[in-house]
């Protein structure tokens, strides 16, 4: 009996001291303190541990991820980057059955709309004249390429791969953050930490029916080879990565393991008469279908950019010939510039004719004078971006920077306002995180990236995704290279 | 198999082999300092650790002269050290990462506890134990993950290529340690030390190469330096033997599916005729020039390095 009762204070100490977060949505909590639903067995499994084991557990995954090199690399002077792991959370995230079937119809009808749109802007172009997308901000792209023009990739697929970021707001309700439509990465991660969290609790598995994620790399690999050029059997597929200093490297090899093709560099692969071979030690070997998970603009030195050492001079001829594929098709680019995002809306709307599942989230545009004297006067409650970077780089965050910081940011707003839109703050759900250097769990910030797969007549969402949790207190940026972690995300099966 | 998989893996296997080499010489010679008997001062020992592993003429074009703590240092811990024992493990690790999609991830998971172990060693200088520690945690991890080279890759030009490489890389380091050792004999020899100095330098030979105990079993004498040249030379039994592993770069090279060539100049020609010559040598050939003939057998194991070097690009 003692020893049961001396247990039960433990377990009241894990979460005693729990700050409830006023204003914001708690995905564990309820405002009342009590536990949500679906998260009650995580709870009462998480409560027979101490914080002392919870530390061990931690450390112990930590260590998994260390030694499996499941690292990623951060820019920096020095030229080979620096190795960390991406830091993972004990706490799962859920998502209930209900919930989740309203983002996987949002995020599918999405890139519908997107797909559709591209293969617009790269022929007759309808939208634009119609009015709907100004003309400009599409010409004024730089990810807008003459190259792609009236050239109709297999299935009229171009984002074969799209990670659409969500949030939720303190309504309860998810937005769209943003597309990424340029090979997104963190699906390796999703894959490795469901497989950390089974290593860590196996028996919390037995309390949930969790939807599983293992099956992404084979629908990865069908996606890939239902738009393999025409005529091909059994296509050779292959994975491009810039190489081993790249920031995702983890990734372009975890992926070519899992689904059990040939990773290759630029420096692999050469074009002879309009098709592209790789260098074998039997001589050279045809390659049909090219995830590449390098940037347009490094893809083919004769056509982008001349220096690239990380690409295959003469790709994009093999590729209008017909006689590659490349994924994502390139030029994608276009469709998920920020300043483009105000009008996924009415795109779906245009092209489908159904009203949007999931929200935006409400966009000044800087180029717009109306907008742009909104964000000069109101950029304290705004968060404003840059429409052409990712990784976090270049956020202003209006509450939290200093006076000088935002004279200095409108300056350079000014000096290019095409560059630059604002959103008002939006308040990301916290969710119950361990936090090492408390040793305690506390409320942080997260998002929800989901992984889209479309091919010829297929298509796929990832069940969950990656949540990103921003690690740092009151931080509201989840990008790993800026402090970021991530958490299993489960989807409830019932 | 992409060309530059086929060297990622045959430089791993390489680099694998050296560290393990390096280390295991390291650990014998500088700890045989300890009981050194008269006149194998610690300056002779560490000539030799410095002259097996080329650090001689990276310190000597500099005139600069090391004490036995830099010596140590400089051969195991110094990143800045081309031919350190960490640099090996670094180079060894970046070859697997980039051929991490080809070779199993027990294998890849190795080589990146490997690498993780030897940078906690970030001491500047390594203390008598340390030395001993050091040493023996990169011998020990080498041989784990050549457990894992041997146990879970398919034998096919995967395993054959890093088996390649860490064949050729052996009988390159088994050839300086004799050469080291042989230079170290002669010294001894002219010096009139005896019998008892020889035995002590022969042992010191075999253990480098981990043949002290074979030999014995194989020799049922106290090492002298005929048995001794025989054993770790010729005796196609013994895995750590030149000819064991000339042999064994020869049957790599017809297992890897690759444009063969068996013309003058082919790697395979080259080979062929290494393993020719060896197969009909007699200790008695050797030890009428031992130095020379061990001079040659490097340059002869270079260039078939640099061969398959050529075809693999």
């Amino acid at each position: 009996m003692k020893q049961s009762q001396s247990q039960s204070q433990a377990v009241a100490s894990v979460f005693a001291s729990y700050p409830l977060s006023k204003n914001l949505f708690d995905e564990v909590f309820e405002p009342t303190g009590a536990v949500k639903s679906c998260y009650k067995n995580v709870m009462s499994f998480f409560q027979k541990f101490s914080l002392e084991d919870i530390k061990k557990l931690n450390e112990f995954t930590k260590l998994l991820f260390f030694n499996q090199g499941v690292t990623f690399a951060v820019y920096s002077d020095n030229l080979k980057g620096v190795e960390r792991i991406f830091p993972f959370d004990l706490f799962p995230r859920i998502i209930p059955n209900d919930e989740w079937e309203g983002l996987e119809k949002g995020i599918l009808q999405r890139n519908r709309a997107i797909n559709m749109f591209l293969h617009d802007l790269y022929h007759g172009k309808k939208i634009l004249k119609d009015g709907i997308v100004p003309a400009e901000l599409i010409f004024s792209s730089n990810y807008y390429l003459k190259e792609m023009m009236d050239f109709n990739p297999p299935g009229n697929i171009y984002t074969h791969i799209s990670g659409t970021d969500l949030i939720k707001h303190k309504d309860g309700e998810y937005y769209i953050l943003e597309d990424n439509l340029r090979c997104p990465s963190g699906v390796s991660y999703v894959l490795s930490n469901r497989e950390a969290m089974k290593r860590a609790f196996p028996k919390l598995f037995l309390n949930y029916k969790i939807s599983p994620v293992h099956d992404y790399p084979e629908q990865l690999l069908s996606i890939l080879k239902s738009v393999a050029p025409e005529g091909i059997d059994n296509p050779t597929v292959v994975i491009l990565t810039p190489g081993i200093y790249n920031s995702a490297y983890y990734e372009h090899s975890f992926l070519a393991q899992s689904i059990g093709i040939q990773l290759v560099e630029g420096r692999d692969l050469y074009v002879d008469r309009n098709f592209v071979y790789m260098k074998t030690l039997q001589g050279p070997q045809r390659v049909d279908v090219i995830y590449r998970r390098v940037d347009d603009e490094f893809i083919d030195p004769l056509c982008f950019r001349k220096d690239s050492v990380l690409g295959i001079p003469g790709i994009m001829a093999c590729y209008r010939e017909g006689n590659v594929t490349i994924i994502n098709a390139p030029g994608t680019g276009v469709a998920d510039d920020k300043a483009v995002y105000t009008y996924i809306p009415a795109i779906i709307k245009y092209y489908l004719s159904e009203e949007p599942i999931l929200k935006n989230v409400h966009t000044y545009r800087c180029e717009v004078d109306e907008d742009y004297k909104f964000v000069t006067e109101n950029i304290s409650n705004l968060v404003v971006k840059p429409v052409d970077e990712s990784g976090g780089y270049g956020v202003l965050i209006g509450d939290r920077a200093t006076e000088t910081q935002k004279e200095n940011y409108l300056e350079k707003i000014k000096s290019n306002r095409r560059k630059y839109i604002a959103q008002p703050i939006m308040s990301l759900s916290v969710h119950s995180t361990f936090i090492e250097e408390a040793s305690d769990f506390e409320p942080r910030h997260i998002d929800l990236r989901s992984f889209c797969l479309m091919g010829k007549n297929k298509e796929f969402v990832l069940k969950g995704g990656l949540s990103r949790v921003a690690l740092k207190k009151g931080s509201l940026i989840v990008n790993s290279s800026q402090g970021g972690g991530s958490k299993d995300t489960w989807v409830l099966e019932e | 198999m992409l060309s530059r998989i086929a060297n990622n893996l045959f430089w791993m296997g390489r680099y694998l082999e050296r560290a393990l080499h390096t280390a295991r010489y390291v650990n014998v010679h500088y700890f045989s300092t300890l009981d050194a008997p008269l006149l194998s001062r610690k300056e002779f020992v560490l000539d030799s650790i410095s002259s097996m592993t080329g650090l001689a003429y990276e310190y000597e074009d500099k005139g600069e002269d090391l004490d036995d703590e830099e010596l140590v240092y400089r051969i195991t811990m110094d990143e800045n050290n081309p031919v350190s024992i960490k640099t090996a493990i670094f180079c060894a690790r970046e070859n697997a990462r980039g051929a991490r999609d080809t070779i199993s991830s027990e294998l890849w998971e190795s080589v990146n506890k490997f690498y993780h172990s030897v940078n906690a060693y970030n001491h500047t200088n390594l203390n008598h134990e340390q030395v001993l520690g050091y040493t023996d945690m990169v011998v020990d991890q080498c041989l784990i993950v050549q457990g894992y080279i041997s146990h879970t890759l398919l034998h096919n030009d995967i395993w054959s290529l890093v088996q390649l490489g860490m064949s050729i890389e052996a009988a390159g380091q088994l050839t300086r340690i004799l050469i080291a050792k042989a230079k170290d004999i002669l010294r001894v020899e002219n010096q009139n030390l005896g019998k008892p100095v020889e035995t002590y330098q022969c042992i010191t030979l075999l253990k480098s190469a981990e043949a002290f105990d074979m030999s014995r079993i194989f020799y049922k004498n106290v090492p002298n330096l005929t048995d001794t040249l025989e054993f770790l030379i010729l005796n196609k039994d013994f895995p750590r033997s030149l000819i064991y592993n000339l042999e064994a770069v020869s049957t790599c090279l017809n297992k890897i599916k690759m444009i063969k060539g068996n013309e003058k100049g082919s790697p395979e020609f080259f080979a062929g005729k290494m393993n020719a010559t060896f197969s009909y040598l007699t200790v008695e050939d050797i030890e009428e020039d031992i130095l020379p003939f061990l001079e040659k057998t490097l340059d002869d194991v270079y260039k078939l390095g640099e061969l398959i070097i050529r075809r693999l690009s």
